[in-house]
């Protein structure tokens, strides 16, 4: 399987600067690698740090406990599920899984089929909770643009489905135009958002907005 | 899939997200329980007796978390997540260290932490089986001791079949 | 997904109108729709494989019955 590449580039949010980086539309062993041996380190450091401080569980990231050698290892070889990641100067960003077979709910497309996102997680660095300074940015950003470009791909004409961990709201509500369709009871409560052909579009589109 | 906008294009995408930190994942989260989702290989179960596990060895010894983690050279802060908070994944460099204080095979050790994937289906029957056994967590009893010298037998057996 | 392969597929009649319903109704083009159901079917197959069961549960009722699909 021939991974492609799209170049991309992020904003350094530490330096001012923006860097070059990889949109990849597969995870394979690399991106586990750093999951397990940069990613990881990181996160624990983060949790000691909350713990010492006292701050309650609930206000941990809820993303601490993925385990993404095992998410991907479940879909190995499942056509319905794909993977995508962004690198940046060889390290691994951002993860993301996406499942093909979902239907949407939303309305005016109920019924016809999405790319939903399962997992969608940035390299702990990157987060911008803590109060800490993301390293970089756009990772996210960049991931929902290979999620609804995928769509379009494969026909879905860029409909995209998500839970959204609450940081997030704002995001795909306000600054990706989706559909909030409130919080869903199967899944604690989070808010589910679906991105229409006329969202993705506007979302998509290539000249640079005023 | 490929997706080619200039440079300004992903720039401008990144500035607007403010900052937020962006996620998106209902089907694993701590106490979830997503009925669509694919059901994932059991780390939950090995992890529970993994943080059971490193608690009844170091009473077993009479530490406390503080002798355990001077003793073993680790982060007092880092075994009480291990103990108390089973979605925390511990890091290999600890597993490491407490295979080695508390002798018993490095990889068991780690696939019970759930840091490699669970291919032995009977670890974790194992595992969740000295998990109920072991349910009671104030003194160390003659029971829980039993079941701490049975499951180190399965450790250390299992890995021998390797 | 770079290489694409063609194949000829013979379709009764029936088959064939669904294929084109179901077309219409999902807005996918009909090799889409049949890329669908083999993604489709390669997950139940793959979680019945693993030991899960499918089911259908009546919303009103909340009576499940099994589907003896694959």
């Amino acid at each position: 399987m021939t991974v492609q590449v799209s170049e991309i580039s992020l904003p350094n949010r530490q330096s001012g600067q923006s860097a070059q980086a990889e949109l990849r539309d597969a995870i394979d062993e690399q991106p586990l690698l750093d999951w397990m041996t940069r990613w990881q380190p990181f996160t624990a450091d983060v949790l000691r740090d909350l713990a010492a401080r006292g701050v309650p569980k609930s206000q941990w990231p809820q993303s601490r406990h993925w385990n993404w050698g095992a998410k991907m290892a479940e879909v190995s070889g499942l056509i319905a599920f794909r993977g995508f990641c962004v690198t940046c100067n060889g390290v691994t960003q951002g993860l993301m899984r996406v499942d093909l077979t979902p239907l949407a709910r939303e309305d005016t497309q109920a019924g016809k089929p999405l790319v939903y996102v399962e997992y969608l997680e940035v390299a702990p660095w990157n987060r911008g909770d803590g109060g800490r300074t993301p390293h970089y940015g756009g990772v996210g950003s960049a991931l929902i643009a290979a999620a609804v470009k995928l769509s379009i791909d494969e026909g879905f004409r860029g409909r995209i489905g998500l839970h959204s961990l609450p940081q997030a709201d704002g995001f795909y509500r306000d600054t990706c135009g989706m559909m909030d369709l409130g919080p869903d009871d199967g899944y604690q409560r989070l808010r589910y958002f679906e991105m229409t052909e006329t969202q993705a579009q506007a979302f998509l589109r290539e000249e640079a907005p005023e | 899939m490929n997706l080619t906008r200039s440079k300004e294009w992903w720039i401008d995408k990144a500035v607007r997200e403010q900052e937020r930190t962006i996620a998106a994942g209902a089907g694993d989260l701590p106490g979830a329980h997503a009925s669509t989702a694919i059901s994932e290989s059991a780390p939950g179960e090995n992890r529970i007796a993994f943080g059971r596990f490193v608690s009844l060895m170091r009473r077993n010894r009479r530490l406390t978390v503080e002798e355990l983690a001077e003793k073993a050279e680790l982060d007092a802060s880092e075994l009480l997540i291990i103990e108390d908070d089973v979605h925390a994944l511990p890091e290999p460099r600890t597993v490491f260290h407490l295979a080695q204080f508390f002798e018993v095979p490095q990889s068991r050790l780690m696939q019970l932490a759930g840091l490699t994937m669970a291919s032995d289906s009977r670890l974790t029957q194992e595992a969740v089986r000295f998990a109920a056994r072991s349910e009671s967590i104030d003194a160390l009893t003659r029971e829980q001791r039993a079941a701490l010298e049975a499951f180190v037998a399965v450790l250390s057996e299992a890995s021998s079949n390797e | 997904m770079a290489e694409k392969r063609t194949m000829t597929l013979n379709l009764g009649e029936a088959e064939m109108r669904v294929l084109e319903e179901l077309s219409a109704k999902k807005d996918l083009t009909k090799t889409a729709v049949l890329r669908q159901a083999l993604r489709i079917y390669q997950t139940l197959d793959a979680r019945i494989a693993r030991g899960e069961k499918l089911l259908f549960e009546n919303d009103a009722t909340k009576e499940k019955a099994e589907l003896m699909l694959l």
